[in-house]
């Protein structure tokens, strides 16, 4: 019960805020039967610019067939986050990584850093950098992963 | 001249075995990403400076490359 | 399944699979955005004290950026020189004479005064390419050329650059090449390095036989240079870099417009020609000579340090060559950012070098030659010294503007040892003291 009240708060924090509070850590068991693109990015970051609109063109696309899309902020001050986030407004969830233990866990060694995983909640794909060249790629790992249904 | 290139051998190789316990996260190089913290802040000054002093002096060039910065893509 | 999710993610986590990009050389590069051009241009004053060199320099970058962090960047120079520079030959207590490089008239220095000649009013082109693209994620390549032309010079180049990172990008090694060929044609012919200069003529035969003289071919050297560098990131505000240079230079090296003045072994006082010529040079005078190859070696290290806004530059180089020039250079630049948009940025630079074994001040009457001899004062014993500053600010439109005011001066010193008779009471190396004055734009961005 405990658990589901601290949840069910962080969700509606979530979607509230755009950006969470710092040190609640994302549960992304939530996530589960999902396809969710774990999007590491810094506002000084100049490749996350160019990723952003293609992250909002994905969410557009596929968000019904069960995408979900989390754009994990490394920044240092969320204020920078936010003054990025108004030039490039998401349609996608933002979520504040202030002690960086998400990008630990997950092994980030470059910015941008993306991570898909699957409908098991299992990392099928990475890749470091956002080339325009591989858009079609990035997007046809999504579709693969969307049509593997548990 | 030998030892100086020896000195200078001995401290790539020191940067280079030491430089993976230096350095920082990805996500930490906000301030190298800043435009007055790359090693060539204006390439035109720096170009102007070069040919002045190289007309005016017997030394050239010397400088060196790329890295910091972003390290992004 | 909390620990089951945790599990496939850290499964996953990668050992150093380290991605890769280091940054050109040419422009602070950082990913950029979209594909547009960027410039970067500027006005230079270069003008020195007691009549002589005077530069007026445009210099515009243009940079196209292509997706996926590719550049093209050209780049154009426009120079106009005007004004004298010493030919070489030492001041005396009486009036001088000498003859023009064109061969064809005479020019004269007042007693006292440093001998300059002030016949190049001249206009210098230069233009630059250079493409940049990532290879694979781990590496970055360069490729440029460049040329150059004055009205007796002609310069051509290529340069290639490949760099890759390690260490999650906090170390990058680079190493790069540059080949070169460079082209005189002196006005009036090359004349054969120490011999003497010879009267003016007024008819002009393009025959070789000439006496000291001759025409054509041009006069060539090829420049080879190669560098490798690495840099590291110490930390978040810290970013060192430390490069070896060498450089090989074989061909024609000599000024052939710049001369020495032949002394009296007692008197240290340049020779006069008895009986005084009516149109030709007053006293001895021999064109100098260089050697036919140079190498030298560069260690250059660079530091950039961040102190809560501010950005302190500091960079050393240590030159030496087989020319025996020693040569050490500290570059101190503050950048002092104000206001949210501006900054100063006061500059300090520090050069001293040794002199080259084949410098000297004059020959010796009645001495054997030497086989290389040069008293062009940019191959002597000097230290320099530029102190500047900078001031930097954005425009209403969000572009980038700067002056910066420079003053730079170098004084030699030759020791008495080396000085004879009366040179010992005069100002054989007069300073020199010039003023930079650059104002930059930067827009497109």
């Amino acid at each position: 019960m405990r658990h589901l009240t601290v949840f069910v708060t962080a969700l509606i924090l979530l979607l509230l805020n755009g950006v969470a509070a710092a040190d609640s850590h994302l549960d992304l068991t939530a996530y589960e039967g999902k396809v969710v693109i774990v999007d590491f990015w810094a506002s000084w970051c100049v490749p996350c610019r160019r990723s952003f609109p293609w992250l909002n063109a994905m969410h557009a696309k596929y968000a019904d067939d069960g995408l979900v899309i989390i754009g994990v902020n490394l920044d240092r001050e969320p204020a920078a986050a936010e003054e990025f986030l108004r030039e490039y407004p998401p349609s996608f969830r933002i979520y504040y990584d202030d002690s960086k233990y998400l990008a630990k866990e997950f092994g980030v060694v470059a910015m941008p850093s993306s991570y898909l995983l699957g409908r098991d909640g299992a990392i099928r794909k990475r890749h470091y950098g956002f080339k325009v060249k591989k858009q079609e790629e990035y997007e046809a790992a999504i579709v693969a992963a969307l049509g593997d249904l548990e | 001249m030998r030892a100086f290139l020896f000195i200078q051998g001995l401290l790539v190789l020191g940067i280079i075995s030491g430089c993976s316990t230096m350095g920082v996260e990805p996500w930490d190089r906000d301030v190298l990403a800043k435009e007055e913290m790359q090693l060539t802040t204006d390439p035109v000054e720096a170009a102007t400076d070069d040919h002045i002093y190289f007309s005016k002096e017997a030394s050239s060039g010397g400088r060196g490359f790329g890295g910091g910065g972003c390290g992004c893509n | 399944m909390k620990a089951k999710n945790k599990k496939s993610i850290t499964g996953t986590l990668a050992a150093a699979t380290c991605t890769l990009l280091g940054s050109s050389a040419l422009e602070p590069v950082q990913a950029q955005e979209d594909p547009g051009w960027d410039f970067n241009t500027s006005l230079l004053y270069y003008g020195e004290d007691n009549d002589r060199v005077q530069d007026l320099s445009l210099k515009a970058l243009t940079r196209r950026t292509f997706v996926d962090d590719r550049f093209l960047t050209v780049g154009l120079t426009l120079d106009s020189l005007t004004g004298a520079s010493p030919n070489g030959a030492l001041p005396q207590s009486v009036p001088q004479t000498f003859t023009r490089p064109s061969g064809r008239k005479t020019y004269s220095t007042a007693a006292g005064q440093l001998p300059l000649d002030d016949t190049f009013h001249d206009s210098r082109v230069a233009v630059t390419a250079n493409w940049q693209q990532p290879l694979g994620r781990l590496y970055q390549f360069n490729v440029g050329a460049s040329a150059s032309k004055e009205f007796d010079y002609l310069h051509l180049g290529l340069n290639a650059k490949i760099s890759r990172d390690f260490n999650q990008r906090n170390t990058t090694l680079s190493a790069g090449f540059a080949v070169a060929q460079d082209e005189l044609d002196p006005i009036g012919g090359t004349p054969t390095g120490l011999t003497l200069m010879l009267d003016a003529a007024d008819d002009d035969d393009d025959d070789d036989d000439d006496e000291g003289r001759r025409k054509g071919p041009r006069e060539t050297k090829d420049i080879l240079d190669i560098v490798f560098g690495v840099t590291q990131v110490v930390s978040r505000n810290l970013l060192v870099q430390v490069s070896y240079s060498y450089s090989d230079t074989s061909g024609y090296q000599t000024d052939p417009y710049k001369i020495i003045s032949v002394v009296d072994g007692t008197t240290g006082d340049a020779v006069p020609v008895i009986p005084a010529p009516s149109n030709g040079p007053s006293h001895l005078y021999y064109f100098e000579h260089r050697p036919d190859s140079r190498a030298k070696h560069s260690l250059y290290t660079q530091g950039k340090y961040y102190m809560d806004g501010k950005v302190l530059d500091v960079s050393y180089r240590y030159m030496t060559d087989d020319w025996e020039i020693d040569s050490h250079t500290v570059d101190l630049r503050f950048r002092w950012p104000f206001g949210g948009s501006s900054y100063l940025e006061p500059h300090l630079r520090l050069y001293s070098q040794t002199a080259a074994d084949f410098y000297r001040l004059s020959l010796i009457n009645g001495d054997p030659l030497p086989e290389y001899a040069s008293a062009d004062h940019r191959l002597g014993d000097f230290d320099a010294l530029t102190v500047g500053l900078k001031y930097g600010w954005k425009t209403s439109g969000g572009n980038d503007m700067s002056v910066r005011l420079e003053l730079y001066t170098q004084s030699g010193d030759i020791s008495s040892s080396q000085l004879i008779g009366n040179q010992l009471g005069r100002d054989n190396y007069p300073d020199l003291n010039a003023i930079i004055f650059q104002f930059g734009y930067q827009f497109g961005k």
